[in-house]
């Protein structure tokens, strides 16, 4: 039995992140799982999201799976969960579906800005007991917001309540303001940071946007948490954590400049 | 009268850069008890001694349960009335140990330039000598009347009953998800402490760093994985070979962390119980196929929920 344990390693296969051997090892029946990430959307589908922007927006995000698939490919199973938020919150698969088998589903616009109710549900959400129940999960996750408009509820209870999670604490967070009545302040009270919101005025920045700072997050997200610095020892957690946030917001602010997006004026596009 | 093991393997991230182990294993059995312990050391910028800590830590625990264990009965008639008490009192004494072992450590190993040069001068004195040694520590003691466990800092215990069934006794703690806190190095250690204990026999227990947990997809494999191998530890002489050899695939092909497992047993209650054991190996099998079963339907029944979603007219047969 032991003799043909070395050729395991041939004849791994992979299967929706989760490698098996198949030899007479009678540990293998519990295959080895790739480290895993979760990317949280949180995508306002308000009524002001009708027409241009939301049909922008559905068509970006499927053409961005392929995208964020070729990412986790290396050695992370990436895993999405879309959560939308107008009258009320409603996730769009009741778990983190692993990127292998997403398929996005096209939203429609209606209502109003419930941010406060989706940033208490994300809250919920986030824990060991919910959707980060997977052991495999060795990165803190990566949340994206979209929105095109100020919340028209309790935003900053919401908020105060994502904010005791520890998975916030440590996750990458950015935001994208879609259009002139989207305040960035107020999405830089998510992201911690006005270097991770940027702000897209037309559908063709919409677009492009959406898929860099998806990328990027996701890239930067599954960093392994063993990071090295010049000492050639590992850097702590928490430095990994600080040092991923400000990494995006460095990359997203050099992409944002090299491409001239700040020069777009505030009330064209749309 | 008692059996076990302990392994520890190399991360693939640090045998990659170069780096040493920073987990600690170690077995030991003795005539009324067994004991298994694992410890991680954080092994980052800060922590440049945390491989010595880790293996001071277990150490700690070795020396201090075996104080206890000196006089055999009287120990097991203090436990007996009154288990917490004295499972906090061996979590104070392990790390006054820890504690004085690593200042003995420091004076007979002063630093040297090369360790202080990553630091500014000014760094270096803020860092407490007890985090430069850093490290988690599971400990279980398998004993003739009773079984405990203390753990400090992330990784698992894990316990099989005498039905075969595994359990966690130590859950992870959801307000720290990275375990930034936990650890012997922390002025409030103690505190930060968390222990089981049994007065029935299980049929074996097991400890191990965060780095095995997490080569795994779902909890219940994790579990699964020590029912299969507490149905070979009969054979443990062979055995132990497929278990190192399979840390190695986990670190490989999961997290690439170090990992440690260590576990302890007795062989004559376990021969009794083999049975159950592999019956319990089959059906743990069969359920593992459910779960995946149901996952996959799941996610189709959502997909064709939303593809109606889309396209009311469409026909589903």
């Amino acid at each position: 039995m032991l003799d043909d344990m070395d050729t395991a390693l041939d004849m791994g296969d992979e299967l929706d992140g989760e490698l098996s051997f198949y030899d007479d090892d009678p540990l293998n029946a519990t295959g080895v799982s790739r480290k895993s990430l979760v990317i949280f959307f949180l995508i306002d589908t308000s009524g002001s999201m009708k027409g241009t922007k939301m049909g922008e927006l559905n068509t970006v995000m499927e053409e961005l799976i392929p995208e964020i698939r070729r990412v986790g490919e290396a050695d992370t199973d990436v895993k999405i969960a879309v959560l939308t938020f107008s009258n009320s919150v409603m996730w769009m698969y009741s778990e983190p579906i692993s990127i292998e088998d997403f398929e996005w589903i096209r939203l429609r616009a209606d209502g109003v800005t419930s941010m406060g109710a989706a940033f208490k549900e994300l809250s919920i959400r986030m824990s060991r007991n919910s959707f980060l129940n997977s052991p495999s999960l060795s990165f803190a996750p990566v949340m994206f917001l979209m929105t095109d408009g100020y919340p028209s509820d309790d935003y900053k209870t919401g908020l105060a309540s994502l904010k005791k999670n520890s998975w916030y604490k440590y996750g990458l967070k950015t935001a994208l303001g879609i259009g002139k009545e989207a305040n960035d302040d107020m999405l830089a009270e998510f992201t911690g940071t006005k270097d991770t919101v940027v702000h897209a005025y037309s559908g063709g920045q919409l677009a492009h946007l959406i898929k860099i700072i998806a990328v990027t997050s996701s890239q930067i997200g599954s960093k392994s948490m063993t990071l090295s610095d010049d000492t050639q020892h590992e850097l702590g957690m928490q430095d990994v954590f600080e040092s991923k946030q400000k990494l995006l917001g460095e990359q997203i602010q050099e992409i944002i400049k090299s491409e001239g997006y700040g020069d777009v004026p505030f009330d064209s596009g749309w | 009268m008692y059996s076990g093991f302990y392994h520890s393997v190399i991360g693939a991230s640090h045998t990659a850069k170069g780096t040493v182990c920073q987990d600690f294993s170690d077995f030991k059995v003795y005539e009324n008890y067994a004991l298994a312990a694992v410890a991680d050391g954080h092994g980052s910028k800060k922590h440049f001694r945390s491989d010595v800590g880790a293996r001071m830590a277990v150490a700690a625990t070795v020396q201090t349960v075996a104080s206890y264990y000196a006089d055999a009965p009287a120990f097991e008639e203090s436990f007996e009335r009154d288990p917490k008490r004295l499972i906090r009192k061996i979590e104070k004494q392990i790390i006054s140990r820890w504690d004085r072992a690593i200042l003995r450590h420091l004076q007979e190993n002063p630093f040297t330039a090369l360790e202080r040069a990553p630091f500014s001068e000014e760094e270096f004195e803020d860092i407490r000598t007890e985090s430069i040694y850093g490290t988690t520590l599971i400990a279980v003691v398998y004993g003739r009347k009773f079984t405990f466990g203390i753990q400090i800092g992330d990784g698992s215990m894990v316990v099989i009953d005498q039905d075969a069934q595994a359990e966690m006794p130590i859950i992870d703690d959801e307000s720290c998800p990275a375990n930034l806190t936990a650890s012997m190095s922390n002025s409030n250690a103690i505190d930060l402490f968390n222990s089981f204990y049994t007065m029935e026999a299980p049929l074996a227990v097991f400890v191990s760093t965060d780095g095995l947990y997490t080569s795994f997809r779902s909890s219940e494999d994790f579990l699964d994985y020590h029912t299969i191998i507490a149905s070979h530890l009969g054979q443990l002489g062979e055995f132990d070979k497929v278990i190192t050899r399979n840390l190695v695939k986990r670190t490989n092909f999961g997290t690439q962390d170090d990992i440690s497992m260590a576990g302890a047993f007795d062989p004559q209650f376990l021969a009794q119980h083999l049975q159950i054991l592999r019956t319990q190996v089959e059906k743990n099998k069969r359920r593992a196929e459910m779960r995946k079963a149901e996952q996959a339907a799941r996610i189709q029944k959502q997909k064709l929920k939303n593809q109606l979603r889309r396209n009311p007219n469409l026909q589903v047969e």
